[in-house]
């Protein structure tokens, strides 16, 4: 078959190699002497072009409005979780936990590395490019040791149809907790979701009230969520209501709070 | 297209005034190929959350803007479809509806050129001059990329029907087009 030879068996294949009609073995035939043959490729060029064209001829029709509030808020969603990237920058928060998590251990740490790499630069100037560079790399490493999550708890909030709708975990080197809403759900712009721990044998005790964006966090203590089984959330008028009268709206999400092993 | 370009800069406002002139547009297209409103609009949604992430390689495509919106939205309803064909078995019965449906219309050019690119202003001549049957099968055979067998078998028609009246519509379209090149 030399379709570049017959002008108008070439503009039937390319239309029907365009249209999506040429099927099978004929159409990795036609794409096999279309690399080789710049005609035949300008012509499947030139019918892909024409045939999309269909796409802009079709007729309108009318979106529900909520769509338009879908993407927007899955556009600025996305615009958050990129800020929050960037701003897990180290934090000056810390408590004693243990010698591994201590500041000042590694801030002794980061002083002790620069004050060798000042010996080192008195003592060998030869060599400062070198330990200049190495000096940095400590630096670095020592930021992003600080600035990585330590998450140790993990909670998936369903809703009655056991239904994901909220997951959250909590950052023990930062104390923080992180909510990311994983469902539709969307409260009322007068109501305030509101997170709450379920400590056994004891009344609930609120974590704090959620912001309306899809991810956000929350200060919170380790002991606040140690001991914990689990977590729920609930609806609320606006900015919550405080913690020891306990949750005044319905449950919307609940689930078992787990303490990571790994 | 200094919409798309202030989009690559993340302009949130441009986003939603492209959205205001072209959704309608766009979601007709995605409705014809998916055939509900739901999943329609779940893929306009895609759709335009594609556009934001990827607005900033929409120069290098050298193509009219609406061109390049109604590829993204084709391809992403055919995607939604091939999806929903894997979930759904029986599938083709509530297609076959639709597709017979407008086979039967009779205006002689139901086709909307709102927002259309010269390009698609030539093709639409064109169809203009085509039976409204190898129009309509010419159509479906792209949006819903359909092959000769398929059509035969949803819209119910001899497969030899559906083969001789792509081809001439084709034939005719091509003589129509040269004329525009």
């Amino acid at each position: 078959m030399q379709p570049q030879r017959h002008p108008e068996l070439l503009q039937r294949l390319a239309a029907a190699y365009a249209l999506g009609t040429l099927r099978g073995g004929a159409r990795r035939r036609f794409e096999t002497i279309a690399r080789e043959q710049p005609v035949v490729r300008a012509a499947a060029i030139e019918w892909q072009t024409r045939v999309a064209s269909l796409n802009e001829l079709q007729a309108s029709a009318e979106p529900a409005p909520q769509v338009w509030t879908r993407i927007q808020n899955l556009v600025r969603a996305e615009g958050e979780r990129i800020a929050i990237e960037q701003q897990r920058a180290p934090s000056a928060t810390t408590s004693p936990r243990g010698w591994w998590h201590s500041l000042a251990l590694w801030r002794g740490a980061g002083l002790a590395g620069l004050c060798t790499v000042v010996a080192a630069l008195v003592l060998l100037p030869g060599l400062r490019g070198e330990l200049d560079r190495r000096g940095a790399e400590v630096a670095e490493l020592q930021r992003q040791l600080l600035a990585t999550p330590d998450v140790r708890y993990v909670a998936v909030l369903n809703d009655d149809q056991a239904k994901p709708a909220v997951l959250v975990t909590f950052d023990t080197r930062h104390n923080r907790l992180s909510l990311q809403r994983v469902g539709g759900y969307q409260e009322a712009a007068d109501r305030s979701l509101q997170l709450w721990a379920l400590p056994p044998g004891a009344a609930p005790r609120s974590l704090g009230v959620l912001s309306p964006e899809r991810l956000l966090q929350l200060a919170a203590s380790e002991n606040a969520v140690s001991e914990v089984p689990a977590l729920a959330i609930s609806l609320e008028p606006l900015g919550g209501v405080p913690s020891e009268r306990g949750p005044t709206g319905p449950v919307l999400f609940h689930g078992p709070l787990i303490q990571k092993q790994i | 297209m200094d919409l798309i370009d202030r989009i690559a800069r993340r302009d949130e406002a441009a986003l939603k005034a492209l959205y205001d002139l072209t959704a309608r547009k766009l979601y007709g297209l995605s409705l014809r190929v998916v055939g509900s409103a739901e999943r329609a609009e779940d893929v306009l949604q895609e759709s335009y959350l594609q556009v934001w992430r990827n607005a900033g390689e929409y120069r290098a495509t050298l193509s009219p803007p609406m061109a390049w919106l109604g590829l993204i939205v084709r391809s992403r309803s055919l995607d939604n479809l091939r999806r929903r064909a894997a979930e759904r078995a029986h599938l083709t019965q509530d297609l076959d509806e639709t597709l017979s449906d407008t086979l039967e219309g009779d205006a002689p050019n139901p086709m909307d050129t709102s927002l259309a690119s010269q390009q698609a202003w030539a093709l639409h001549q064109c169809l203009g001059q085509l039976e409204n049957r190898q129009r309509e099968v010419i159509s479906l055979a792209y949006l819903r990329d359909l092959s000769h067998g398929e059509l035969a078998e949803r819209l119910a028609l001899p497969l030899g029907t559906v083969k001789t009246w792509i081809r001439r519509g084709l034939d005719k379209l091509r003589d129509c087009m040269a004329r525009f090149a």
